[in-house]
C-alpha cells in the first residue's frame, strides 16, 4: 500500500529547510522500498511570520510558532494525507499537531535519498512484520 | 539500574526510550546522590530508530562524563536499541581512554528480569573493567548476595554477612552500599575467594571470576537466618577459609548462648497454641523462600505448607533448589513451586488446609488473600508497601530475632 512523505527542501537534494520556512513541500509517493517525486505542493506562505516576529531568536528558531496556531495548523492540514514529514527542524507546536493526526515527524538534515531510503526501509519492515535488526 | 545505583558513585547511563528509570523512583530508598530521576538517558524516539541512535548515545556519554561527577559509568541499553540492533558496545569502546571508566551491559527488558540484569552488570564489571591481579590478599573475601533494591533488606543483609565473616578473623569485601564503591571493586581480583550467599543469583558471576582471576568460590545457597543456619554457615565458611576450628566454635557459642537466652524468655508465647500458626507459606524470590523456610522449620518448629519461588529461576537451577528445600530438620521436606502467576499462587493458598490460621510471608499482593483467610501476613518481599527499611536485616543471629519479633508482633496484635 502506497503512502506519502512530505519533505522540506530548497534544492531537491537535501532536507535543509525548517518547517516554518517551507513554502513548497516535496511530496514523495512510497511503495515498499521504492519512491518517486509525486507532487510539489504549495502551502500557506511563510514570510508573514518574519515580519510579525521581528526577532527570529525569540522562539525556538524554527521560524514559526509565535504567529499563532492558525498558520501552523494550516500548514499541517495541507500535508495531512502524508504518513511522515521530514524537515531540518520542526517546532514544538507543529510536532503536537502532527502527533494528533498520527503523522510521524523526522527533524533531521540529510540528503533526501538517505532520508527516504531509511524511512521507507523502516516502514517496509514494520508493515511486513519483519525484524528491524539487519 | 538498581545494581549500578547501589554501587557508591556509579552512574547508569540509559540508552532507551524516555521514562525507563521512572519505574525505580518509588520511594523505597532509591533517592540520593544519583536518584533515578537524574540518570542521563538518550530518550530515543522514532527518528532515532529510523536514523540510528548511535550519535545520540555518543553525545550523551560524552556529556555525562563532563557534567556528572561519578567514578564509574555503566551504559545500559533498553528495549528499543536492542530491537533495532544499535551497536552500543562499539560506542562505549570509543571511550576507552576517558578519565573515568565506561562500561556497558545489554539489558533489554525482553531478554530477562532484573535478577539476570544484576548478573549482567557484575559480569560487565568483571569483563570490561577489572584486570587480573597477581597479588592476592590473604583473608580477603568478596561477598555476593542478592539484588540490591529489589531485595528491600539488601543493605542490612550485606552488612550482617560482613560482620559475621569479620568475626571469623577474615576481611570482607563488598561493592554495594555506603562507602564501598570503586575502591572495593578494584580489590575484587585480589581476594582469596568469593563467597556467594544466594541460591542462584550470581552463580554465573563467581564462575566467571574463577575463570578470569583464578579465584575459587564457595557457594552457600541458603541465606543464614537464625541460629541453626548461621552456625552452619560460620562452620562452612570457616572450614573453606582454613580458620581454626576452635575459634569458629567460640564465635558460634557466644552468639548461640545469647540467642537462646532471648528465645527462652519468650518460649511460653511460642508454645501458646492460640497465637502461633501451625503452617506457613513463603511467597518470595528463591533467596528468602529458602532462607525463611529453613528458619521457620528448624528454629521455630513450624510446618511448611507449599512454598513459592517467584523470581523466574532459570530452569537449570531449579532441581538443586528443590533439593535444598528437602534438607530440613526432623526429616521434614518442604514442597516448592516455581510460579510467577499470582492468581495461581493465591488459588493454591486458598485451597490448602493450614490446620488453623495460615502464616504467609510474601509480597504486598499476598496481603489481601491472607486476610481473607484470617491469616497472619508479613510483607518481606517485593513489593513492600507497608514498611520502611533502612539497614535492618534478617540475616544472622540478630536477624533471626528480628524476624521472630516481626512475625509475632503481627500475631499478637491480632489477638489483643
Amino acid at each position: 500500500m502506497a503512502y506519502y512523505i512530505a519533505i522540506g527542501s530548497s534544492d531537491g537534494i537535501n532536507t535543509d529547510l525548517k518547517f516554518g520556512e517551507v513554502e513548497k513541500f516535496l511530496i514523495y509517493k512510497v511503495e515498499g522500498t521504492d519512491y518517486e517525486l509525486y507532487e510539489k505542493r504549495e502551502v500557506a506562505d511563510a514570510d508573514g511570520f518574519a515580519a510579525k516576529c521581528g526577532d527570529k531568536n525569540g522562539c525556538s528558531g524554527s521560524g514559526h510558532g509565535c504567529g499563532g496556531g492558525e498558520e501552523v495548523a494550516a500548514k499541517v492540514t495541507a500535508i495531512e494525507d502524508c504518513r511522515a514529514v521530514v524537515c531540518k527542524k520542526i517546532g514544538f507546536q507543529a510536532q503536537k499537531q502532527f502527533e494528533k493526526r498520527a503523522i510521524s515527524v523526522f527533524d533531521i538534515e540529510t540528503t533526501i535519498t538517505d532520508a527516504l531510503d531509511k524511512i521507507a526501509g523502516y516502514y517496509n519492515k514494520i508493515d511486513n512484520n519483519r525484524s528491524l535488526r539487519s | 539500574m538498581q545494581t549500578v545505583q547501589a554501587i557508591d558513585r556509579a552512574l547508569p547511563i540509559l540508552h532507551s526510550g524516555p521514562g525507563c528509570a521512572q519505574k525505580l523512583s518509588d520511594t523505597n530508598g532509591s533517592s540520593g546522590y544519583f536518584s533515578p530521576n537524574i540518570f542521563p538517558c538518550t530518550s530515543i524516539n522514532e527518528k532515532d530508530v529510523v536514523f540510528g541512535g548511535v550519535k545520540k548515545l555518543n553525545s550523551t556519554i560524552d556529556n555525562a562524563l563532563k557534567v556528572i561527577d561519578a567514578d564509574l559509568y555503566v551504559v545500559l541499553t533498553g528495549c528499543i536499541p536492542e530491537i533495532v540492533g544499535d551497536d552500543s558496545g562499539e560506542v562505549v569502546s570509543r571511550f576507552e581512554d576517558a578519565d573515568k571508566p565506561v562500561i556497558y551491559a545489554p539489558t533489554a527488558g525482553f531478554k530477562g528480569n532484573n535478577y539476570k540484569g544484576h548478573e549482567q552488570v557484575v559480569d560487565a564489571i568483571v569483563e570490561q573493567y577489572l584486570k587480573k591481579s597477581d597479588k592476592k590478599q590473604k583473608g580477603l573475601i568478596n561477598i555476593w548476595a542478592d539484588v540490591p533494591y529489589q531485595d528491600l533488606f539488601w543493605l542490612g543483609n550485606l552488612r550482617a554477612l560482613e560482620k559475621l565473616v569479620a568475626e571469623l578473623g577474615l576481611t570482607p569485601n563488598t561493592i554495594f552500599g555506603y562507602n564501598r564503591g570503586i575502591e572495593n571493586i578494584n580489590k575484587i581480583p585480589e581476594a582469596e575467594f568469593n563467597l556467594l550467599v544466594s541460591p542462584w543469583v550470581g552463580l554465573g558471576n563467581v564462575k566467571k571470576m574463577e575463570r578470569k582471576f583464578g579465584t575459587p568460590y564457595l557457594h552457600y545457597p541458603t541465606l543464614p537466618i537464625g541460629a541453626t543456619e548461621t552456625s552452619k554457615f560460620l562452620r562452612e565458611v570457616g572450614k573453606f577459609a582454613g580458620v581454626d576450628e576452635a575459634k569458629v566454635e567460640a564465635v558460634i557459642k557466644e552468639h548461640e548462648d545469647y540467642y537462646y537466652y532471648l528465645i527462652g524468655r519468650y518460649a511460653d508465647l511460642f508454645l501458646e497454641n492460640r497465637v502461633i500458626n501451625k503452617q506457613f507459606t513463603v511467597v518470595a524470590d528463591a533467596q528468602y523462600s529458602l532462607g525463611i523456610t529453613k528458619f521457620l522449620v528448624n528454629d521455630l518448629g513450624l510446618i511448611p505448607a507449599k512454598q513459592f519461588v517467584v523470581d523466574d529461576t532459570p530452569k537449570n537451577y531449579r532441581d538443586q533448589i528443590t533439593e535444598e528445600f528437602k534438607k530440613l530438620n526432623f526429616g521434614i521436606e518442604a514442597e516448592v513451586s516455581f510460579e510467577t502467576d499470582g492468581y495461581k499462587i493465591h488459588s493454591e493458598i486458598k485451597e490448602h488446609d493450614y490446620h488453623g490460621y495460615p502464616l504467609v510471608l510474601g509480597g504486598y499482593y499476598e496481603k489481601e488473600v491472607t486476610e481473607s483467610l484470617k491469616g497472619n501476613f508479613l510483607n518481606i518481599s517485593w513489593p513492600v508497601q507497608d514498611k520502611v527499611v533502612f539497614d535492618r536485616s534478617y540475616v544472622g543471629y540478630e536477624g533471626g530475632i528480628r524476624l521472630i519479633e516481626d512475625i509475632y508482633t503481627v500475631a499478637v496484635s491480632r489477638f489483643n
